[in-house]
């Protein structure tokens, strides 16, 4: 079917029209649901780190984040701090960002409040080979750092730290020294910013 | 043009001509998803929604579609689900969406989504074009759920994420990788040419 220039613009513009108002549409109404999902990931995110409980139902999650933890803002960049009851500082969580073996790694990195002992680090962000780099996100991984001392002049690293022993993962070496090397800079560089209450 | 029945509109989409093993369609998409089932599952639904909403969608304006620009048209639309379906899974099923990454946006490109716009939509009535794209993906994702079963039993001992094989089991790092997708489709391909060839094979015998 033969058809002229006039129609075949018109079309096009017409349906273009359409689709993009439907998607800009369905969009606005997703839009207050997706930022809940990611203030709710954010926040589970931290209260992982602080070694608080990260389980529950989203309002849970929302009342136990604003009740022990709390933003620390006018320094450099934004930190949280986590809280007792009483309001005594239990711990430090800053945010990283570093290289990993495929793409930027973000996360955050806990400290207790004399900000020699890792209380926790999660990923929120990594685009490591699934089941080899990938794995940084397991539980076992993350677990291990729990408690590890960091002392003044001593890079972190694999192997035996005092009473505990830190394993990298068995096939990806790129990523598991890609961490390491994170919360080496991470210590060096970012937590002398936080200012000690 | 006679419309086909609809069994053999099922038996022609999910087997005779599966897209990924027949058509060697969206076998990039096979390749980069199917180390774990859930993942292939949902990427499996995403193609097979796509596909099938498209192609009704394309079928309805077919005639009215002006031939020069159908490609823009076509491509439009379908990128107009595959962004659907993205919101809706990053609304609904966020941890899901994490994991999927760019995979989702990469339907688009999709080669069986298009494929089966330009090779049927465009020619047949709006509902035999929804049963054929939902059957083409349905193919599509029965064999991306058969490819994970293995990848995602021998790479990680699980399937679904639920442990089946014992810890002690030595995992196959060469599965979780791209590269076992590419043995496991191409022993597949390989089985079915062979069976292929026999069969027409045998007929030819009997023909003398």
């Amino acid at each position: 079917m033969k058809r002229g220039y006039v129609y075949t613009i018109v079309f096009m513009f017409l349906v273009s029209a359409v689709f993009t108002l439907f998607l800009a549409g369905t969009n606005v109404l997703m839009a207050p649901r997706i930022a809940d999902n990611a203030r709710f990931e954010e926040q589970q995110s931290l209260l992982n780190a602080l070694n608080l409980d990260d389980q529950g139902t989203t309002e849970e999650i929302d009342q136990r984040f604003k009740d022990f933890v709390k933003p620390v803002e006018g320094g450099e960049f934004l930190y949280y701090q986590s809280v007792d009851s009483s309001g005594a500082v239990q711990g430090y969580a800053v945010p990283f960002t570093g290289a990993g073996l495929w793409g930027t790694i973000r996360g955050w990195l806990a400290v207790n409040p004399e900000l020699n002992e890792l209380q926790g680090i999660v990923f929120t962000e990594q685009n490591e080979t699934p089941g080899l780099g990938g794995r940084i996100m397991e539980d076992w991984f993350k677990e291990q750092f729990r408690g590890l001392k960091l002392e003044a002049g001593q890079a972190v690293a694999y192997g035996e730290a005092g009473s505990q022993k830190i394993d990298a993962i068995s096939g990806a070496t790129q990523t598991s020294n890609a961490i390491i090397r994170i919360i080496n800079q991470v210590k060096n560089e970012v937590l002398p910013k936080v200012e000690v209450k | 043009m006679p419309v086909e029945k609809t069994s053999s509109l099922i038996k022609r989409s999910v087997f005779i001509e599966n897209q990924v093993l027949r058509q060697i369609l969206g076998v990039c998409s096979t390749l980069a998803v199917t180390n774990a089932m859930t993942n292939s599952l949902v990427m499996g639904l995403g193609v097979t929604f796509a596909t099938m909403l498209s192609s009704f969608t394309l079928s309805l304006m077919r005639n009215y579609i002006p031939h020069r620009i159908r490609m823009i048209v076509q491509t439009l639309v379908i990128a107009s689900y595959v962004i659907l379906v993205d919101i809706v899974i990053r609304a609904y099923l966020p941890g899901v969406s994490k994991q999927l990454g760019p995979y989702v946006g990469l339907i688009i490109t999709n080669c069986i989504v298009m494929g089966r716009a330009e090779a049927y939509a465009q020619k047949n009535p709006p509902l035999p074009s929804l049963l054929d794209g939902l059957f083409s993906g349905l193919g599509y994702m029965m064999i991306l759920l058969m490819v994970s079963f293995i990848r995602e039993l021998l790479g990680f001992g699980t399937l679904f994420g639920i442990r089946i094989l014992p810890d002690s089991f030595e995992k196959w790092t060469i599965m979780v990788m791209p590269p076992a997708a590419f043995f496991i489709i191409g022993s597949m391909i390989w089985f079915l040419n062979a069976r292929k060839l026999k069969r027409e094979a045998a007929k030819e015998d009997t023909r003398k």
